[in-house]
C-alpha cells in the first residue's frame, strides 16, 4: 500500500521549488539555492548533519532534471547543478535510456547484508543452537551474546527457527525485498544497484525504500518548457486514477490543468473504451482459434514482467494496445504536432511512452500537485469545465483492480462468449510464480487481468492522495 | 447540540499533496473515547500556505491551527485537550 510518508514530502518539496523556479524563469540564477534553502545553517539534520541533506537535496534535484543520480567522474561530483539544467536544455530527449529508476548513493544508507539479526532477547543460553546449526559458522559469541557476521550470513534463517527465544529477527532490506524480479542488490560497497536488464519499472522499490533513496527519473523540466511556450500547443492526458487525487471533482481539475497552461485535456478513459472493445474482439477471435488463455496488456511493469522474466507466456499477452496509446493516437490525429503528456500514477509508463510514436511525457500526480503548487493553482477554487474529450464510465474503471476484466469479460458475454477470469490484483514473488505456470494451470476459456499494483493503478508509485482514500472518489465518478 | 472540537482539514491543493491527503481517513480513525466529542469537516485553503516558511499540511482544531499535521498529532492534541 501507498502510505504516505516523510521521505515522499521531501520529494514533493523539492520539486515544488524546482518547478517554481522554471515558472519564474530564475532556474539557472537559483538552482543551486534549493538544497540550501531547504536546510539552512543551523536548521535540524535528518542524517548526520546538514552537508549530508543537502548532497543528498542535490541529487534529488539532478534527478528531477532527468538525470540518472550516478556520478561517475570527479568532474560530476563538483558539477553545479545550473549547468545540469543547461545539459538538460540541450540533450532535451537524449538524456533518457532505459534506467527510468535510479538510486542516490548518497541517500541510500546500505542496509546491512544479513537479514537476520540478534536481538537483546538473546540469554546467551548454554545450549546455543544458533551457533552449532549455522551452516556457515557465521555465528560467534561476544559478552554473552550471539552476534551473526553479515559477511559469512547468507540469509538461509536456520538460527531464527532453533532460537528457543526468539531472540533473532528477521530483517529484510526493503527494497530487495519490494521487487518482485530480484533486479535490485547489492554492489561491493554495499549499496544497492538496479539491474536495467532485470528492472521492469514497477516502482515498488521506491515506495519501500525508507530514506527516499530511489527515485524516478523526472519529464517535468520538458514539461514545463512545453506548456510555458505559448506557440507550442499541449494536451494532458490524464489517466482514470485521477479520482480522488486532489480531493475534488475531475472538471475542476480540467481547469486546473488550463490554467498551468495545457491547451487541452483529454480523458484517457476515451482510449480505455477502444482498448476494452478491441481487447474482448480479440478475445474472442483467439478462442476461435482454439486458444484458452489471453491476458491484459494495458499494465506497462506486467508486460516487462513478462518480456524479461517469463518469456515462456509471452503468445498468451494480448497484443491489443494500452488506453494511453490509443488516446495518444486520437489525439496526434486531432491535432497534430501538439505535445502529448499523460499524467498518470506509473512509473513504467515512461517506458511505455518512450517506445510509442504516441506519446511525448509523463508525469505523475505526485508531479502535477507539486506543479499546481508552484503556479499557485489551487484545484479546489478552480470552476468546472468539460474535458476536450471525455469517455465513459467503463473506462474509467480501468483505474481498479478488476475493472479491466469486467469490461472484457461482460462484452464477450453479451456476444455470446462465456469465459472466465480471476483478476491477478498485485505482482509479488508469489504472483509471478502463479503466472509461471498460468497456461499448465487454466483448463477453460479464461480473460485474466494483470495489475502490478495491489488495488490497481489507484495505488500506483505516483499517487498524491491515500488509495482508500481515492476509491471513494471513483466510485462517486462511476456512478 | 455542536461538539467540544470541531477539526477543519485544510484541503487546498498544497496541504492535499504535501500530506494533508491522510487526514481524509481522520473520521474513520477516530478512537470511540474522543468520536463523540469531535466534528470533521473539510475546508478550503486555510491561507495558511502562502506565509513563508509554512509547514503543511495545516488543520484547525477551534482556534488553533495545527502546522504539519499528521493523524497521530491531531488524535493526540484532542486527548490532550479534553
Ligand atoms: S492549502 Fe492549506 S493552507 Fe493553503
Amino acid at each position: 500500500m501507498n502510505y504516505i510518508n516523510n521521505a515522499a514530502i521531501i520529494k514533493r518539496q523539492v520539486m515544488v521549488r524546482l518547478a517554481k523556479l522554471i515558472f519564474d524563469d530564475t532556474l539557472k540564477d537559483n538552482i543551486d539555492l534549493i538544497p540550501v534553502l531547504m536546510t539552512p545553517k543551523n536548521s535540524e539534520s535528518v542524517r548526520c548533519c546538514i552537508h549530508h541533506d543537502r548532497a543528498v537535496l542535490k541529487s534529488r534535484v539532478k534527478v528531477l532534471l532527468g538525470f540518472t543520480a550516478a556520478s561517475d567522474t570527479q568532474a560530476d561530483e563538483v558539477k553545479l547543478l545550473k549547468e545540469y539544467a543547461g545539459d538538460a536544455e540541450q540533450q532535451g530527449e537524449d538524456r533518457f535510456d532505459d534506467r527510468i529508476l535510479t538510486v542516490i548513493d548518497d541517500a541510500c544508507s546500505a542496509c546491512i547484508r544479513a537479514k537476520y539479526q540478534v536481538t537483546n532477547a538473546c540469554r546467551g543460553c548454554v545450549a546455543r543452537p544458533c551457533i552449532m546449526n549455522c551452516p556457515k559458522k557465521a555465528i560467534r559469541f561476544e559478552r554473552g551474546h550471539a552476534i551473526i557476521d553479515e559477511n559469512l550470513c547468507v540469509s538461509c534463517g536456520i538460527c531464527e527457527k532453533v532460537c528457543p527465544y526468539h531472540a533473532i529477527v528477521y530483517q529484510p532490506i526493503p527494497c530487495e525485498e519490494a521487487c518482485p524480479v530480484n533486479a535490485i542488490s547489492k554492489d561491493e560497497f554495499g549499496k544497492e544497484k538496479i539491474d536495467p536488464q532485470k528492472c521492469v519499472y514497477c516502482g515498488k522499490c521506491m515506495l519501500a525504500c525508507p530514506f527516499g533513496a530511489i527515485m524516478e527519473r523526472s519529464e517535468m523540466f520538458d514539461i514545463l518548457r512545453d506548456i510555458k511556450n505559448r506557440d507550442k500547443m499541449t494536451v494532458a492526458m490524464v489517466a482514470p486514477s485521477i479520482a480522488g487525487q486532489f480531493n475534488t471533482d475531475f472538471g475542476k481539475i480540467v481547469s486546473a490543468l488550463k490554467k498551468l497552461g495545457f491547451d487541452k485535456v483529454v480523458e484517457v478513459a476515451y482510449g480505455a473504451d477502444i482498448t476494452a472493445q478491441k481487447e474482448t474482439e480479440e478475445f474472442i477471435e483467439r478462442l476461435g482459434h482454439k486458444q484458452t488463455l489471453m491476458t491484459s496488456s494495458c499494465c506497462p511493469a506486467y508486460v516487462q514482467i513478462i518480456k524479461k522474466h517469463i518469456p515462456s507466456m509471452r503468445s498468451y499477452v494480448s497484443d491489443t494496445y494500452s488506453p494511453m496509446i490509443y488516446t495518444g493516437e486520437w489525439v496526434s490525429n486531432q491535432w497534430p504536432g501538439a505535445a502529448r503528456v499523460f499524467i498518470g500514477p506509473c512509473v513504467a509508463k515512461r517506458f511505455e511512452a518512450r517506445e510509442s510514436a504516441y506519446v511525448d511525457n509523463v508525469m505523475t500526480y505526485e508531479e502535477l500537485g507539486s506543479i499546481l503548487i508552484a503556479a499557485g493553482v489551487d484545484v479546489v477554487e478552480c470552476d468546472d469545465q468539460e474535458p476536450d474529450k471525455s469517455a465513459s464510465i467503463i473506462g474509467r474503471g480501468f483505474a481498479v483492480s478488476g475493472g479491466v476484466s469486467n469490461a472484457v469479460l461482460a462484452s464477450a458475454a453479451s456476444r455470446g462468449v462465456n469465459a472466465v477470469g480471476k483478476p491477478i490484483n498485485g505482482i509479488n514473488n508469489k504472483t509471478v510464480s502463479l503466472l509461471k505456470v498460468l497456461d499448465k494451470t487454466i483448463k477453460e476459456p479464461a480473460f485474466i487481468e494483470v495489475m502490478t499494483c495491489e488495488g490497481g493503478c489507484l495505488n500506483g508509485p505516483g499517487v498524491t492522495s491515500s488509495p482508500v482514500v481515492a476509491k471513494k472518489f471513483l466510485d462517486k465518478m462511476l456512478k | 447540540m455542536s461538539k467540544k472540537f470541531k477539526v477543519s482539514i485544510c484541503s487546498g491543493t498544497t496541504c492535499y499533496v504535501l500530506g494533508g491527503a491522510q487526514m481524509m481517513l481522520l473520521e474513520d480513525c477516530l478512537p470511540v473515547d474522543i468520536k463523540d466529542d469531535v466534528e470533521v469537516v473539510g475546508s478550503s485553503c486555510l491561507q495558511k500556505c502562502h506565509e513563508p516558511n509554512a509547514k503543511p499540511p495545516f488543520v484547525q482544531i477551534n482556534d488553533y491551527v495545527m502546522e504539519s499535521a499528521s493523524l497521530t498529532k491531531v488524535i493526540d492534541y484532542i486527548r490532550e485537550h479534553r
